[in-house]
């Protein structure tokens, strides 16, 4: 049994059984334009077991509850610290990074179940394993970077005052990691890139759009980071459920990032409306 | 087809904005001052005395004369009144339209994220829905005079406004009845939506247009909203409560007082005939139908 509570970690969580075996319910899919297809696994613990340690262990025995031969579960991962993002899946229903999901919160029991979905909102590659290209077009429809580069020698980089720093740092620690985008009931999945320019972009790239806005540098490219933004899918089709703030596993202040984009956005538009540009 | 994608493509984020800016101005002030009128019916007997005016009315018939002075005085004292009521209803026709149009292009995840931010969001959603199609039928009935639409087939009249308010949602001019009932606590959860539907759009109005960016101000504008919020739920809440206690004769003698007092007793009798003739007509109607059926 799936535990409703099982989702995140609390203090009176029932301890976790030794040496249980705990049963992967796996949505699977054999690649793009394939169905979907659900299969079991039972998998032995150990303390300290986390979901891709135990997909490893299913990639070594793939074999279904009902004792059928399968292939491989397929999944993404890099860094296996949470930190570039690649693990991210549905677990439980919920969207969360899958290298640091303790098997012990989630299964403390015999026989309890870990259900592992691939993220809804992109395009399966193949089982576990999404694309998550549009994240990464989203980042360059918005000038996701500092420009330096040039002809000549633009001298040392602007003086930022500590608590500017802080500020931006929280806003660098994104990993590109889809969470608050699986979450968000306004960001809907969308297969055909040529749609990606109009559909909703969502809370990373807003978010990043004001992390490098907020850069002495890189406020040059504002102008062209807010006509986007302005634009069709931009910060104005977000409908505050604020889901993306509360998934966001980098705890990025990700709704301040849309109050204060949407603070440029308006300036933006009366600026253009008033002067022309 | 295309073309309105193309156009709504093009000015998306003004049309984004007006949409935001429409539920604030005119729909939102006007439904804090439409409240605060309607709520009289419940405390106006006690600002008339505390005036010291109309100490020879009980606290309830002060409360219909002073709400039948405030619709008097909307209705022949505004100018422009049908130009403002024309604006009105095209804000609230564009902010529908364009809402619900923007509301489907959301899909909602409740089940598997149920914060309360997230519940807010879906609510926003579905009091839209459901409180435009109060809208609809409270102007329909009470100003466009649709009067299929009442049970009790009563037409407001702004004459007569509490005794012919009373009727519409009590079900009749003789009390309630089963389907009076009905209609009330449609007007109950009418209200109480678009109530919720408007503090908590102001609330995220604040974000959208970057007023509130730190949580500490998305937090505090939320405790201002809230409070509005509940202080215009009580309101709402008055003024149905007054609709639905006030005494349908009662209010009538009232506003024939004040009708007297005022241009005289040929003018109400004459208001009478009116509304008489209205109903005499109604029933004439029906009679021939009733006979042509017969003969058919
Ligand atoms: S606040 Fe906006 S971006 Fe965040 S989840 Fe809600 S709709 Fe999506
Ligand atoms: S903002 Fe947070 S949830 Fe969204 S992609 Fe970045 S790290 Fe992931
Ligand atoms: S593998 Fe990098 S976040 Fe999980």
């Amino acid at each position: 049994m799936t535990t409703a509570t099982a989702h995140q970690p609390t203090s009176d969580k029932p301890k976790a059984v030794p040496g249980r075996s705990v049963i992967f319910k796996i949505k699977r899919c054999d690649g793009p334009g394939k169905p979907f297809r659900w299969e079991s696994f039972k998998v032995p613990t150990e303390p300290g077991s986390n979901v891709i340690s135990c997909l490893k262990w299913i990639a070594a025995n793939p074999t279904t509850t009902d004792g059928k031969q399968t292939t491989p579960v397929v999944w993404d991962s890099g860094c296996l610290e949470e930190v570039c993002g690649a693990c991210t899946m549905v677990i439980n229903g919920r969207v969360r990074q899958s290298c640091s999901c303790l098997i012990d919160d989630y299964a403390p029991r015999e026989g309890d179940t870990v259900t592992l979905e691939p993220m809804s909102k992109f395009p399966v590659i193949r089982d576990l394993w999404v694309d998550r290209e549009r994240m990464f077009n989203a980042l360059e429809r918005v000038k996701g970077w500092v420009p330096i580069d040039g002809t000549y020698n633009l001298g040392a980089g602007p003086q930022e005052s500590p608590e500017h720093q802080q500020m931006r740092y929280a806003l660098s620690e994104c990993m590109t990691c889809g969470c608050c985008l699986e979450a968000c009931p306004q960001f809907l999945k969308e297969e055909d890139p040529k749609n990606w320019d109009t559909a909703f972009i969502g809370a990373q790239a807003i978010s990043q759009a004001r992390y490098f806005n907020e850069h002495e540098t890189g406020a040059r490219l504002k102008g062209d980071r807010m006509d986007v933004l302005t634009g069709p899918g931009g910060v104005s089709d977000c409908g505050n459920a604020q889901n993306c703030v509360k998934v966001c596993p980098k705890h990025i202040p990700l709704t301040e990032s849309i109050g204060a984009v949407g603070r440029s956005a308006t300036v933006h538009a009366i600026k253009k409306f008033f002067l022309g540009h | 087809m295309s073309d309105n994608a193309g156009f709504l493509q093009k000015h998306h984020f003004l049309i984004r904005r007006l949409h935001s800016l429409s539920g604030i101005l005119p729909i939102g002030v006007f439904l804090i001052a439409h409240l605060v009128t309607n709520s009289s019916i419940l405390w106006g007997g006690a600002a008339l005395k505390a005036r010291g005016q109309a100490e020879d009315l009980s606290l309830t018939q002060g409360g219909i004369a002073y709400f039948q002075e405030e619709v008097s005085w909307i209705n022949t004292q505004v100018p422009h009144l049908l130009l403002i009521e024309i604006s009105l209803w095209a804000a609230i026709a564009f902010h529908s339209i364009l809402g619900i149009y923007y509301a489907t292009s959301g899909k909602s995840n409740l089940a598997h994220y149920s914060y309360q931010d997230n519940k807010r969001y879906v609510l926003q959603r579905w009091s839209g829905y459901l409180g435009i199609l109060f809208i609809f039928y409270h102007v329909a009935t009470l100003r466009w005079g649709w009067t299929f639409l009442v049970p009790s087939g009563t037409e407001w009249s702004h004459h007569f406004s509490a005794s012919t308010l009373a009727a519409a949602v009590q079900g009749s001019t003789s009390g309630y009845t089963a389907i009076g009932v009905v209609v009330s606590l449609f007007y109950f959860l009418g209200v109480s939506l678009l109530v919720f539907h408007f503090a908590n759009g102001l609330w995220t109005a604040a974000i959208t247009w970057g007023l509130t960016v730190s949580e500490q101000a998305q937090k505090r504008w939320g405790y201002v909203c809230t409070a509005l919020g509940a202080g215009l739920m009580l309101a709402a809440w008055s003024s149905l409560a007054g609709a639905f206690l006030t005494d349908h004769d009662t209010a009538l003698e009232v506003e024939s007082a004040i009708l007297v007092e005022e241009h005289g007793p040929e003018h109400l009798e004459h208001l009478i005939e009116e509304v008489m003739d209205d109903e005499d007509h109604d029933e004439h109607t029906l009679n021939t139908t009733d006979t042509d059926n017969n003969e058919g």
